[in-house]
């Protein structure tokens, strides 16, 4: 589809049509107030950048990620009180879709055109965000950070130019989870369970593409994203009736609590390998307690679950990046008590706000969109931030973090290396190979703000 | 259950039993001079026949300021002694379906005369717009001779106008100084229709092989106008059962799906999807969830149940009538990719209604092997080649649809100013290159008018309530409110006088006091599936 505007602008003055229509208008049209013409970039001014969000902040979908916007305007909060960007605050505008489409189709139509955003940053969902994903690229609006792993965002840039990624996709996390599994529990039987959308199609594509491969209908159960508040009896009992000792798990939180749940009342208990956005602790947690499943004992059944990041986990307290944002979450996030709770929630959106700062610092005072978009795509390794992997952004790619260690979860929830040794592997989305990453994470600065000169 | 879409799948189904397209040559004869009234406020109406015999209606006011407007209705669908045949002009202002009204009087009171006439006479009806393009000129001839004090001429009109109007103004470019086309088709029809078309085909294959659909016109007269409503009639059957139960029953046909587990509303769903019918109702919003319709997508399916039978019912009429001009056979979808029609977007968005990334895949392998519809050669030429305009013409036009027009899909105003932009982005730069001669201008602007976020109302029994008040705005085909329209007929007027459309902060102003207008100048709803080129 071409970008094709509805109609090109006019030189002529708004306040001469006005005049010459106002004869013609009776009623409610009668001119009182026509508005003055801008023709500056849309939601940057002297002192200000406006930024919009998308995500589940009520609904079924929304533990956990509804932390996320609170976050990032903390974080955005503390770099307002170090004099901004070049001296403008940033302001985050976030917007309930409740992780249904049609909402978020409606809030990005508010955030364009009410709110006049500059730019989309960090919204939430695969089935939300590709919603919108091609009219905000239409528009050339850019479209950064956003918390979905689909590669199909993100490996071919032609087509959605304006996008960026916040996560690695879930293709490269599964290639190297598969990698893992080959080298350490080829001798098991292992299956999957897989929503049947772009999610659960990445994760098989990874997968598959490491060499591990499944039986449609016995090591491989499956279910459609949106049925799983029912839980998922019928799918964990065909895993357990195939001797499935390792299920791997491809689908969000609230699908991987729901299959926990349900294994656990036929006393199934295999090895799970989760793909990170669906082993949330908070959002697994909170899901399970809904079901009267006390936090302990949610905790205990999330112990020995593997899964991979590509930050530290929120209870490293030693990190430096954690160590910071954590001070920063305390002092100026303004969210709900329950809400600002340090987890990895609330470290992914410090994260992203502080990325999403450090774009705009590097975009220079005189900020455009194609101006942020293509300091992103041609300045990756100025873009550095508490993963401990570098961002792949480049001029045939946008996807984000390239490179995953693999943990486990321990008793307090913690995910921790799986071997007491931190390794972080990279690879493409593509059939390249998985290899050890060698990269040494950049210091964050004393003053928690990111450098890019 | 008693989801009740009965009342629009009923509308249709009188519709359709007394409907047909039937073209006749209407030989000339001397047009007769107008007959005047003048009321005691100093309204003068003034009535006449056309040459061809078909009636016409002025309507002066005693304040006119120099704007006449000439109004074009959409297509008519009469049959002489199957249904009432119109014996003069029935509308001669924009109006509005479901509010049951038109701005005649509030055009009047702002000083615009009125003009039209009845595209119907004498057995003129159906797909007759190659007809009506000398009968529009000899209509602005008469007012324009009666009345020597119009100053400038504003040619509007709704639906079916629009395949019309574009090209008279490009034949006759002194007969208009601004166009206005509302909810209105872009030439040619042949984008439009061929979904139409595949509707009946997708459900032939999900639901009811007895199923011909388009395959089945191409009889002139009462035989064909009575085999179309057959494969109607077996539509509106498989809608009612869906609206008892809202195809929650596993799909019985193709035998490679029975007890796939793939219900009938995700094919219904994908039938939708793949045609382009909008998922946005007069009462569903594509949102609003409950215990019934637990996810958005479902609200969207029933939104496609409560769509399609108004865009099958426009889809049998019109292709009946098509079919009388091209012959039988001009539907033929042997190269018809349907996974292409299937939107990256709205496979995700509407994953669940669809059943899944399998059940996608297991109904588009379905289609693709299904066996397909071969038309006739010279049928399909004929068929792509109707209603054809250059998009040439430079006057200031502006468009109005509401973003979910379940009949003339919404995609049509956005094929329409996609190739206005193509054919004056080809004239800049030409332009550009000798620096003689017009400069070409952009002048055209869709407006859009949207829905409320939310409107989807349940009954006790959590079921959709589908008899209730539509959507206050964004929904059905030409219906608006009066303030939109008004908003519309007094933009057209001030873009007659100036020669360009108003600029981009004056309708984003405007927006601002009219509800449900959209100012947003880069709207853009879903395209059309098919674009047979112009």
């Amino acid at each position: 589809m071409n970008a094709v505007k509805n109609r090109a602008s006019l030189s002529r003055s708004p306040r001469k049509f006005a005049a010459v229509i106002s004869a013609a208008l009776v009623g409610a049209l009668a001119l009182s107030a026509m508005p003055a013409q801008g023709a500056s970039t849309p939601g940057v001014s002297d002192t200000e950048i406006v930024l919009g969000m998308q995500l589940p902040q009520t609904g079924p979908a929304s533990p956990g990620y509804n932390k996320v916007d609170d976050a990032m305007r903390a974080y955005f909060d503390y770099v307002n009180s170090k004099g901004g960007v070049y001296g403008r605050k940033i302001t985050l505008v976030a917007y309930d879709d409740e992780y249904k489409a049609g909402k978020t189709v409606t809030t990005a139509s508010k955030l364009i055109n009410k709110d006049k955003v500059f730019a989309m940053v960090g919204s939430v969902g695969t089935q939300t965000h590709i919603s919108v994903i091609k009219d905000i690229n239409r528009r050339g609006i850019p479209d950064l950070f956003v918390n979905s792993g689909y590669s199909g965002f993100y490996t071919d840039p032609k087509k959605y130019p304006t996008t960026f990624g916040a996560l690695g996709t879930y293709v490269a996390e599964a290639k190297i989870l598969g990698k893992y599994i080959k080298e350490n529990l080829a001798t098991k039987n292992v299956g999957i369970l897989y929503q049947t959308d772009d999610f659960g199609r990445n994760t098989v594509e990874g997968l598959t593409t490491a060499g591990v491969t499944f039986t449609p209908k016995k090591t491989a159960a499956t279910f459609i994203a949106g049925t799983q508040a029912g839980g998922l009896d019928a799918q964990m009992q065909q895993l357990k009736d195939n001797n499935v000792e390792v299920v791997v798990v491809g689908a969000v939180a609230s699908a991987f609590a729901a299959a926990v749940g349900s294994a656990n009342k036929i006393g199934y208990k295999p090895q799970y390998i989760v793909i990170s956005v669906g082993s949330d602790a908070t959002t697994f947690q909170t899901i399970l307690f809904t079901k009267g499943i006390p936090f302990a004992s949610s905790g205990a059944l999330l112990a020995g679950t593997i899964s991979a990041s590509h930050a530290p986990s929120p209870g490293e307290a030693d990190d430096e990046f954690v160590k910071a944002f954590k001070k920063i979450n305390d002092e100026f996030n303004k969210g709900p008590a329950t809400g600002k709770t340090w987890d990895n929630n609330v470290l992914q959106g410090m994260n992203i706000g502080y990325v999403t700062t450090a774009a705009l610092m590097g975009a220079g005072k005189d900020l455009t969109r194609p101006g942020i978009i293509n300091y992103i795509k041609n300045n990756p390794a100025k873009l550095s931030s508490a993963a401990f992997a570098p961002l792949g952004y480049s001029a045939t790619t946008h996807e984000a973090f390239t490179g995953f260690w693999i943990g486990k979860y321990d008793a307090a929830t913690v995910l921790k290396p799986i071997d007491g040794t931190r390794k972080v592997w990279t690879t493409d989305s593509a059939k390249g190979a998985v290899t050890e990453l060698k990269y040494t994470r950049p210091a964050i600065a004393a003053d928690a703000l990111p450098k890019v000169g | 259950m008693k989801l009740s879409i009965r009342k629009s799948i009923a509308t249709v189904g009188v519709a359709a039993l007394v409907a047909t397209g039937v073209l006749v040559s209407v030989p000339a004869a001397n047009a007769a001079e107008p007959t005047c009234t003048t009321s005691k406020t100093g309204l003068e109406t003034c009535t006449g026949t056309l040459a061809n015999g078909a009636g016409y209606q002025f309507k002066m006011p005693f304040n006119f300021k120099g704007t006449m407007f000439f109004w074009e209705h959409g297509i008519r669908w009469t049959y002489p002694g199957v249904s009432p045949v119109p014996t003069g002009v029935e509308q001669i202002a924009p109006s509005s379906v479901n509010g049951n009204f038109d701005i005649s009087k509030e055009m009047l009171l702002a000083g615009y005369g009125l003009a039209t006439y009845d595209g119907t006479v004498k057995g003129l009806r159906g797909w007759n717009s190659a007809y009506r393009i000398d009968m529009i000129k000899e209509l602005i001839d008469i007012a324009s001779a009666k009345y020597p004090k119009i100053e400038k001429k504003v040619l509007y009109g709704a639906s079916q106008a629009g395949s019309t109007i574009t090209p008279f103004v490009e034949k006759y470019p002194t007969y208009a100084d601004s166009v206005g086309i509302m909810a209105g088709v872009t030439p040619s029809i042949a984008d439009a229709v061929q979904s139409a078309c595949d509707i009946f085909y997708i459900l032939s294959v999900f639901a009811d092989p007895t199923i011909k659909g388009c395959a089945a016109f191409g009889l002139k007269g009462v035989p064909g106008h009575m085999a179309s409503l057959g494969e109607l009639q077996k539509v509106v059957a498989l809608l009612g059962a869906w609206s008892k139960n809202l195809g929650a029953p596993g799909l019985e046909y193709p035998a490679a799906l029975k007890g796939s587990g793939i219900p009938q509303r995700s094919a219904l769903l994908l039938t939708g999807l793949l045609s382009g019918i909008p998922t946005k109702s007069a009462h569903m919003d594509g949102i609003s969830t409950n215990a019934v319709i637990a996810e958005h997508s479902i609200n969207a399916t029933v939104a496609v149940l409560e769509n399609i039978g108004s865009a099958l019912g426009s889809g049998v009429l019109a292709g009946q009538s098509l079919s009388e001009i091209t012959g039988a056979g001009f539907y033929d979808n042997t190269k018809t990719n349907w996974a292409s029609l299937l939107d990256e977007g709205d496979a995700g968005r509407y994953n669940l209604g669809l059943s899944g990334d399998e059940a996608i895949t297991a109904m588009l392998g379905v289609l693709s092997m299904a066996p397909r519809v071969t038309g006739d050669a010279a049928a399909i030429a004929k068929f792509k080649a109707l209603d054809k305009s250059s998009f040439t013409s430079q006057h200031p036009t502006i468009l109005l649809h509401n973003e979910a027009d379940r009949l003339v899909f919404p995609g049509q105003t956005v094929r329409y100013v996609d190739r206005k932009r193509e054919v004056y982005e080809k004239a800049l730069s030409s332009w550009e290159k000798t620096r003689t001669g017009k400069k070409p201008i952009w002048n055209t602007l869709a407006l859009w008018t949207l829905t409320p976020e939310t409107y989807t109302k349940f009954t006790a029994a959590g079921l959709p309530d589908l008899t209730g008040p539509v959507a206050a705005s964004g929904v059905d085909h030409e219906s608006f409110t009066k303030k939109q329209l008004k908003a519309w007929v007094d933009m057209l007027a001030v873009a007659a006088k100036s020669g360009k459309v108003p600029t981009d902060a004056y309708v984003e102003y405007i927006a601002t006091k009219v509800p449900y207008l959209n100012g947003d100048l880069d709207f853009r709803p879903a395209d059309l599936k098919y674009n047979f080129g112009y």
